[in-house]
Parts: structure tokens; sequence; C-alpha cells
């Protein structure tokens, strides 16, 4: 069933049932008696009233219904009668009294139950030979079970419409929050389809979404055959240049000029590679010391004679893809060494996260830009100018790689100066 | 002594002609194949010293080759890959090969490690001759030679540089026997990709650091004067 549908199903359920509540009481009022003497009494006190009042000149008649009127039962004469808001007429009570003294029949009496707003009193009416009014009021405790339904009627549709809209919303509202969820996921792992609950047109979103996400899976697969293919192609052509360079007999200055431009175009090939494959999940996790394998790094870098330092455990075991981690925190490090001058590596133990910072001294990366730069193929303008080798799959590689592992990269400036890259990753995948 | 043969299995013409002369140019004997099947001919008619094998033959899966191969041969292989993928690397060390050269490759590197390859396969040494065994144990810790990846007692990869590898081997090689540092650093450089200068005591520092990570103290011991030795019980699998 569609939402105006079941909007309609509710409305309709909450009319009923206000409809059968209102009967109820009615009902109830109606059928409403009291005790044989309260009975009694209530009809001796209608009809002294009505002769003392009847008898009594008009210009006197109001003093003398207050004089009249007690605690429980007061009086008030009126020449004209009240406008009386309606509300629901005490029938059996009537019948009882009329019962007691038939002679209040001839002074269209009338009772019925106050407005909430007075109490819920009972009260009534009674026509003087004159055409003037007495309208009198009288508290009674058995009334009260009556008024306790009189407030649940009026209580009880807006609660349960509250309540069905409440179920209603959640209904709805469960499978969109599930298709928001899956939205962040799109294109990062293996599309699973979502199941198709909720209500009609929620069911058709989600079934559109389940088609879009397969369309975007194959898209993407076929661009990374692609790039894969590109790579592989041009490797063997670059292999025989190598090669033949180095039978050509060429000074060693420009044979070694020309090998690194081969190796850079390696590294190029490298990168693309390695960013096509920071999207795979195919690969298993496994136990690894993640901080032996960033102490390794470090050493690796300062080797080479870079400013590498490394703070942190000497050992700490997670979980995760050990590629997709050493090539993160690799490429991290080369490219604080190469924009910044140096780098700092610290490993820290979060309990259930485990939080790896890569810091610099260097520019940092500007603050509009420190989306963007995750973003394949995007390269910093003083990067061009300066003549850098890459195509800009660096911090794409991370980003990517880091999110197959669950986890995230941060990135910002810190305000002495200097990039700030943060990787979060979860201890174990759960 | 007669040069070593090599049998070269590459498809792409020009790349098989270019390689091959290299090789003989540094002195080895060098015989070309283009596919699989040529590759067992020639390897039918004379045994080989070594193969440099293209993985990435049309038809064949080089990865399957390399499994035949294993069946019936201990010759040292270096496969060579257009793929550069993490997964083929591990893969082909797994499967028994000696080394991966990832394409494009200079002449020099080529060299390099066909020369590493045959040093450690062929020669023998005053070391303890080491046989393919493709796990070493110690003290709860697992050195998978064929992987070169170290594993901890609690089942943890722990990454090794280069040179800290080869040391480990080294020690492994020879348990409880005492090494000179001189010996050390010979062993120490037997890649040619790790041509750091660390001296020796780094090193040490360094796996020790990483080996009394699970909680024990490492088991590599300082003689003064001599050098360093490995103070465990070795296992290999």
């Amino acid at each position: 069933m569609g939402l105006p549908g079941r909007l309609l199903a509710i409305l309709l359920l909450v009319a009923t049932i206000d409809f059968v509540a209102n009967s109820i009481v009615l009902d109830r009022a109606n059928d409403f008696a009291l005790r044989e003497d309260d009975a009694a009494r209530m009809a001796e006190h209608l009809t002294i009233a009505y002769r003392v009042i009847e008898r009594t000149p008009p210009a006197n008649r109001s003093v003398v219904a207050r004089e009249l009127s007690t605690e429980r039962f007061s009086i008030r004469w009126s020449a004209q009668p009240d406008a009386l808001p309606t509300t629901v007429s005490l029938t059996r009570l009537r019948a009882q009294v009329l019962a007691f003294e038939p002679d209040l029949g001839k002074v269209d009496l009338r009772m019925h139950l106050l407005p909430l707003r007075g109490q819920g009193d009972i009260g009534g009416s009674m026509t003087l030979s004159d055409r003037s009014y007495l309208t009198f009021r009288t508290f009674s405790r058995s009334a009260w079970t009556l008024n306790l339904g009189r407030v649940g009627q009026t209580v009880l549709p807006t609660a349960l419409l509250a309540l069905l809209a409440w179920f209603l919303f959640r209904t709805t509202l469960r499978p969109l929050a599930t298709l928001v969820q899956a939205t962040r996921r799109v294109g990062s792992a293996q599309p699973q389809s979502l199941p198709e609950t909720g209500p009609a047109e929620v069911r058709e979103l989600i079934h559109a979404f389940n088609a879009m996400q397969l369309r975007i899976h194959e898209l993407l697969a076929r661009g990374s055959q692609t790039l894969l293919a590109i790579g592989h192609d041009l490797r063997t052509p670059l292999a025989r240049l190598q090669l033949r360079l180095d039978n050509a007999g060429i000074d060693p200055a420009a044979h070694q000029e020309m090998s690194r431009d081969i190796d850079e175009m390696r590294d190029l090939l490298a990168s693309l590679q390695a960013f096509v494959e920071s999207g795979d999940d195919r690969t298993a996790q496994q136990r690894i010391d993640v901080a032996a394998m960033v102490q390794t790094l470090v050493d690796a870098a300062s080797d080479r004679g870079a400013d590498a330092v490394y703070t942190g455990p000497d050992s700490l075991d997670m979980v995760a893809r050990p590629v997709a981690v050493r090539r993160s925190v690799s490429n991290l490090i080369e490219n604080a060494l190469h924009y910044g001058g140096n780098v700092r590596v610290a490993v820290r133990d979060r309990g259930d996260l485990i939080e790896i910072e890569v810091a610099d001294d260097g520019p940092g990366i500007p603050d509009d830009q420190l989306e963007e730069v995750l973003q394949p193929f995007v390269r910093l303008d003083n990067a061009r100018s300066r003549d850098t080798p890459g195509m800009g799959l660096g911090l794409p590689i991370v980003h990517r790689a880091i999110r197959s592992e669950n986890g995230r990269l941060h990135l910002r400036n810190a305000p002495q100066g200097g990039l700030r890259a943060t990787i979060r990753l979860p201890r174990v995948p759960d | 002594m007669t040069a070593p043969s090599i049998v070269l299995v590459e498809d792409d013409a020009p790349l098989r002609t270019l390689t091959s002369r290299a090789l003989r140019e540094h002195g080895y004997h060098v015989r070309a194949a283009a596919t699989g099947a040529e590759m067992w001919v020639l390897l039918e008619n004379e045994p080989a010293d070594l193969v440099v094998l293209d993985i990435m033959l049309p038809g064949t899966s080089g990865i399957d080759l390399l499994r035949r191969l294993r069946k019936t041969s201990e010759v040292p292989v270096i496969f060579v890959s257009a793929r550069g993928s993490e997964e083929d690397r591990v893969l082909g060390l797994e499967l028994g090969a000696d080394d991966y050269l990832a394409k494009p490759f200079g002449t020099r590197e080529l060299i390099a490690r066909i020369g590493a390859v045959l040093r450690r396969h062929g020669a023998p040494t005053d070391d303890a001759a080491e046989p393919r065994s493709s796990e070493i144990r110690f003290l709860g810790w697992t050195l998978s030679v064929a992987r070169r990846e170290l594993r901890s007692p609690s089942g943890a990869i722990v990454d090794l540089t280069g040179a800290e590898f080869d040391l480990l081997a080294a020690f492994l090689g020879q348990p409880q026997r005492v090494i000179g540092r001189e010996r050390l650093i010979e062993l120490s450089r037997t890649r040619l990709a790790d041509s750091s200068d660390r001296s020796v005591d780094v090193l040490v520092s360094r796996l020790r650091r990483k080996l009394s990570a699970a909680g024990g103290q490492a088991p590599i011991v300082t003689v003064r004067g001599i050098g360093y030795m490995l103070s465990a019980e070795v296992e290999r699998a």
C-alpha cells in the first residue's frame, strides 16, 4: 500500500475509533443513574427549589435562589436561558428523578453533564411558568467515572493517531535510513542489494537504487580494467626501451637521465596500478604489527637520508590488509618528505581504533583544497609549477585504501604550519 | 668453468632478443623460448642453471607453468611480470620462485638479481647449505623464506627491511654460533635493492626491538669484540 493509502487508512481508523468512543460515552451517560436515595434527594431538591422560586416575586428570585443553594447543589435564576453548550444529556437519570417526583415532568426538566471545563458536574434547567429559567448544578461523586470516560474520549483519538503516525513514519523511514547508509558505500565495494521493504513508494525507490548501484559498480569495474590494461600494455615497450638504452652506448650522464625518465614512467604506471588495487577488497585481511610496519617505513626513509622520526609503541597488533596500510602510510610519508622536507610519524593505540598521524613542517595544503586533493588526478598548482613527478594519485590511493578498511583519512593544516594527515582504522574488523 | 646456462621465456620478440643479448654480453649462455611449450622442450634437451620466466604469456598462465615446473625441478626461477600486482608477486614467491622482476627493468638490475639468485642457490658456502625450506621457526616466531615475511608468536606480520630480513636469515642459518661482524655485513647485503650503509649494529638493535616485542628478551646476544649470536633454537619446516 502506498503512503497516501496508509495515511487514509490511519485517518479512517482514528475517525472510526473516535466515533465509537463518543458513542460509548453517550451511551454511558444515558445509562447513568445515581443510587436511589441520591436520586430521591435530588428530586426533592429540585421540587422544593421549583416551588419556592415559583412563589417568590421575580425581583427577589435571584437572591432566594442563592439562599437555597448549598455547597453541593447550587441554583441560579435567570430571565433568559443561558446559551448552553450542547453536552451529554443524562436520560436515565432524568427518568430516575421523574420517577420520584412526577410533577417535575411538567417543568421541562433537562439534565446533562456540564462541559469538562465546568468540572463535569451534573447540571440542568427547569422552566418556570413565566418562562424564566432555573439552572442548577450538583456535584456527584459517581459521575466521576463518567467524566473519566469523557476525558478518555477526547484524549484517546489523539493518542491513537500519534501512535499510528509514529509507526507509519518508522516503517517508512527505517528503510530510508538503510538506503542513505547504502548510498555512502556506493562504488567502494561489492554492491549488496537492499531488501525492498516499506510503503510502495519507498520500495520503488529502493529497487531503483539497487539497479543504479549495479550500474555504477559495472562502470567502475570497466574503468578499472581499462586503466589496468593501459598500464600493462605500456610496460613491455618501456622494458624494450630500457634495454635498448642500456645497449646504446650513450655517455653515462645522458644514459642516467634517460633511465630516470623510464623509471618515472614506471612509477606512474605503478601508482596507476596501486590506485586501481586500492579499491579492491578481494585480498584477505591479516593480523599485522602496525607499529613495526610504520617503524620499518620510517627507518627505510631515514636510511635514504631523510629526516624521518617515529614515535609510538614498539609493537601494536591489529587486523587489516597489509598492502593497504603499508602503501597508505608509505604514500603519506613520501608526500611529507617531498612537499614538507621532513616527516614525523606517530602511532597511537586508542582502544578500538588505531591512529597513525603523519606530520610535516611544509606548506600544507590550502584549506579550500583539502577535500579536492582526495580526488584522483588532482594536483595542487604549486606541484605542477615545481615540475613534481606523479599523476596526483598518492592521496586518492590512501583515501580509497583506508576506506576499504573501514577507516578514515583526515587532512588538516596545523596551526604552527605543515600538514597533519591522520589515519584512523578499526583495530579489528566488525 | 662453463658459463651458467639460462633459459629465457618471453613472448615479445624484440624484448626477447634484447634481453638475450644483454645476458650474453654478461657472460651467460642463453636459450630463448617464446611459449611454455618451447620452454619444456629446451629444458628437456638440456637442463638450465636458471629460468627467467615471463608469467604473462598468452594462452598459458605463467603461474601454472611455474607450478608445474616446481613439481619436477628445483631449478632457480626469476619471474617477470608486466602486471605488477602484489598478488602476483606473493603468489609467485609462494609457489617457489626465487625472485621477481617487474617490467620495465634495467640490464644492471637483471644481471644483479640473476647473480644473487645463482649465488644463493648454487655455490656451496661454509654456511650449512640452505635447503629450500619454506619456513623457519624460533621461539614462537616464524620466518617464511619464500614470502620474505616474519610472523610474531601472536601470528601478526612484522615488517622487516630487506637488510633486516637478510640479517635475520643469516642468524637463523647459524643458530647458536657466533658470527663475526665482517661476515654479517657481507651477509646482509645479498640484495641489490637495499643498498643502505647502515651499520650492522643499528640493524641488530632494530631487529632486537622488533623481536622483543613479543614480551621476552630478543634472542640476539652481543659477543664482545667478535660479533653477534642468535641464542634461540631453530626449527626448519
